[in-house]
């Protein structure tokens, strides 16, 4: 096994643990905040950060594909789906419990819940397409299509629909950015749990990967 | 016999593939397959069935890619033609390839052409499917003709555009004799008349029409 | 130039010929349509939402019966082809943006004559008021246009699948769901007199629909063709 790898998946680990600390032990609770609810932010944001990230690397893979049509693309966009979709699920469930605690309800619809769920129902259908696709070249081209009709969505999402939105929701309430009321000592967990997470995906997505090219050598054999 | 005012190209267009091979994630269909067909070429595809004959037809007409190997239309003059470009030079005839059961004939016909932007007219319709036999049936929608009288509709579809090409994919199957005579008489003169021919067959009557083999191996 | 459109007529007539010989697909947009219809007017009807509540509410009902009537129906274009076997040969005939346009065509008429009958409908059974009635079916027309396009594209992606059925819906409504999103807002504000709101919408409508017209031409012909 190569060692400086090993050396970077104990350091993450390590890393982990202390941020996991941090958050629990280190940190008081902030003000403003119900409980120790404060907490879960320190994984709810760099969940839901790890989940867009994915989304935006699996639509350049797909681009890559579409242009170069090498395997080695479809397995990162499809790697790379599946984590976003992951992590997805985790924004999601720390969000709804974080909103629970703060306001009362799990479910709001402000627009980044509604954004989470849009996310999560296109990577759904992102996986519902790819199992129903037999021939691995017409799959990965299919989803890749698909990927990028998804990604043109997204500006659209993100700057007018939440604009138009507010003019059908007028008593939506809007998440207080926690990141704004945070002081340092917050600000540097939060940031050392973004790094975490991002690296954990990163190692996530080469093991993701590698299975992937091993599979699909063993398939090439057989030609 | 009618003039019909079909744009003709001048020269055929010759077709070559080497170690072209097909997998569908791990079914091998075949492996390292090769062969050429000239203008004035028939070229006889032979297997038994399972053997991926028609695989291989559909990837000679550009409809399926090769796993490997290459396939290459050439003009006489030696230009390479993309294959983007193939659909405009061939015709097929094949079982898996249907036309319009809710049309008729005629529409049929119309249709083709117009996609295909040719400038033809209902008697040069008319005409083709004289030829093939189906003029009296032109006006009646494809769904209730018989599967003969489908497959020279498909034969028609075929010529419509007169191309330098012309694949056929086990075409005696649902002719009666006289309409295997005929197809005979059709693929030798269009071999005659300098035109590109190639054949996936079973039929040892088909098989005598070609120049060329190739054999693919169950 | 003109050849194009000449051959993309050519396809859009040959669908619109065979649809109205068999109907499948009216059919299916029409029944969906006329039942959830009647299901809305009779459970709610004209009486039970409160009048501040109305226009937004009704906006969403007409929206939602439309797209999902649209999902019901539109896939055929496509998944018919593939079916019947008759794909392969129209794909040696004809340029695939000229397939594309054809079939965008034929899904275009088919939403406009859904909602030439289901929006008049609608508004009598429910009773809809629309302020700007004008531009209501302006709203309608795009937001139609938005709807013809990118289920047009995603009925090209499922043809090539296996299920089909569900699959079409499952990989349309993510990325409708922003289209939905502002057409409604768009409805609310026709019915309510809201220009502002309705310009609003109708340019961010208009930004969606040509956004997802040129990726989808782009597209297309890699999906079409292996």
């Amino acid at each position: 096994m190569n060692r400086v790898g090993l050396a970077l998946k104990w350091f993450l680990f390590v890393w982990m643990v202390v941020v996991i600390w941090a958050a629990f032990m280190w940190i008081p609770s902030a003000e403003g905040f119900k409980g120790e609810s404060s907490r879960i932010v320190f994984f709810h944001v760099p969940t839901a950060w790890v989940a867009t990230l994915a989304f935006l690397v699996s639509c350049i893979a797909s681009g890559m594909y579409l242009w170069r049509r090498e395997p080695k693309y479809d397995f990162g966009a499809a790697v790379s789906a599946g984590l976003g979709l992951l992590y997805a699920v985790l924004a999601t469930v720390t969000g709804a419990i974080f909103a629970k605690i703060m306001w009362g309800a799990y479910w709001n619809w402000d627009p980044r819940q509604t954004s989470i769920t849009i996310l999560l129902l296109i990577y759904a259908a992102y996986f519902a397409l790819r199992s129903a696709v037999a021939d691995p070249e017409k799959r990965a081209t299919l989803s890749a299509v698909y990927s990028i009709l998804a990604f043109v969505t997204v500006p659209f999402l993100m700057f007018i629909v939440p604009r138009i939105y507010f003019s059908l929701h007028p008593d939506v309430m809007t998440n207080a950015d926690p990141d704004n009321s945070l002081d340092s000592a917050h600000l540097i967990v939060l940031l050392a749990s973004l790094a975490g997470f991002t690296g954990l995906s990163v190692w996530l997505y080469s093991v993701g990967t590698r299975i992937e090219k091993i599979r699909h050598r063993r398939r090439q054999e057989v030609l | 016999m009618r003039v019909i005012s079909f744009r003709w190209m001048s020269g055929g267009i010759s077709i070559s593939f080497s170690d072209v091979a097909k997998r569908y994630d791990l079914r091998v269909v075949f492996r390292a397959v090769s062969g050429e067909a000239r203008p004035g070429d028939a070229l006889v595809i032979t297997g038994p069935n399972g053997s991926g004959k028609s695989t291989l037809l559909a990837i000679l007409c550009g409809l399926l890619r090769p796993t490997k190997g290459v396939v290459q239309y050439r003009t006489d003059g030696g230009d390479d033609i993309p294959r983007d470009e193939w659909g405009r030079h061939l015709g097929v005839v094949a079982p898996s390839m249907a036309v319009y059961e809710e049309l008729t004939a005629l529409e049929n016909l119309r249709f083709y052409a117009r996609v295909r932007g040719l400038a033809l007219t209902d008697a040069d319709h008319r005409a083709l499917l004289d030829r093939v036999g189906l003029d009296p049936d032109r006006s009646t929608p494809v769904r209730g003709y018989s599967t003969g009288m489908a497959q020279r509709l498909k034969i028609a579809q075929a010529l419509l555009h007169s191309p330098s090409i012309l694949f056929f994919d086990e075409a005696s199957s649902n002719l009666d004799p006289s309409g295997q005579d005929w197809l005979e008489g059709h693929v030798r003169s269009l071999v005659d008349e300098g035109r590109t021919v190639v054949l996936a067959t079973n039929d040892r009557r088909e098989m005598t029409w070609g120049s060329r083999n190739v054999s693919l191996v169950g | 130039m003109s050849r194009w459109l000449a051959e993309a007529l050519a396809v859009a007539a040959k669908d619109l010929r065979a649809e109205f010989r068999t109907r499948v697909a009216l059919n299916s947009l029409a029944l969906f349509a006329l039942t959830t219809l009647a299901a809305v007017s009779y459970t709610i009807g004209p009486y039970r939402l409160a009048a501040e509540d109305r226009p937004f509410l009704l906006s969403v009902l007409l929206w939602i019966v439309i797209f999902f009537a649209a999902l019901a129906g539109l896939d055929r274009s496509f998944v018919k082809e593939e079916e019947s076997h008759t794909a392969p040969l129209l794909r040696l005939a004809a340029a695939p943006t000229v397939v594309w346009a054809g079939k965008l065509l034929y899904n275009l008429v088919l939403i406009f004559v859904l909602m030439a009958m289901l929006a008049p409908l609608f508004c009598v059974l429910m009773g809809f008021e629309i302020a700007m009635p004008w531009r209501f079916v302006m709203v309608l027309a795009v937001g139609g246009y938005g709807l013809a396009v990118i289920t047009t594209i995603v009925a090209a992606i499922i043809a090539q699948a296996m299920t089909r059925g569900a699959l079409f819906s499952v990989l349309s409504l993510p990325l409708l769901l922003p289209l939905l999103i502002i057409v409604i807002e768009g409805t609310r504000a026709v019915a309510m007199g809201d220009l502002a709101s309705f310009s609003e919408s109708l340019r961010a409508m208009i930004t969606m629909a040509g956004a997802m017209t040129i990726v989808s031409a782009f597209l297309f012909p890699i999906v079409w063709r292996d």
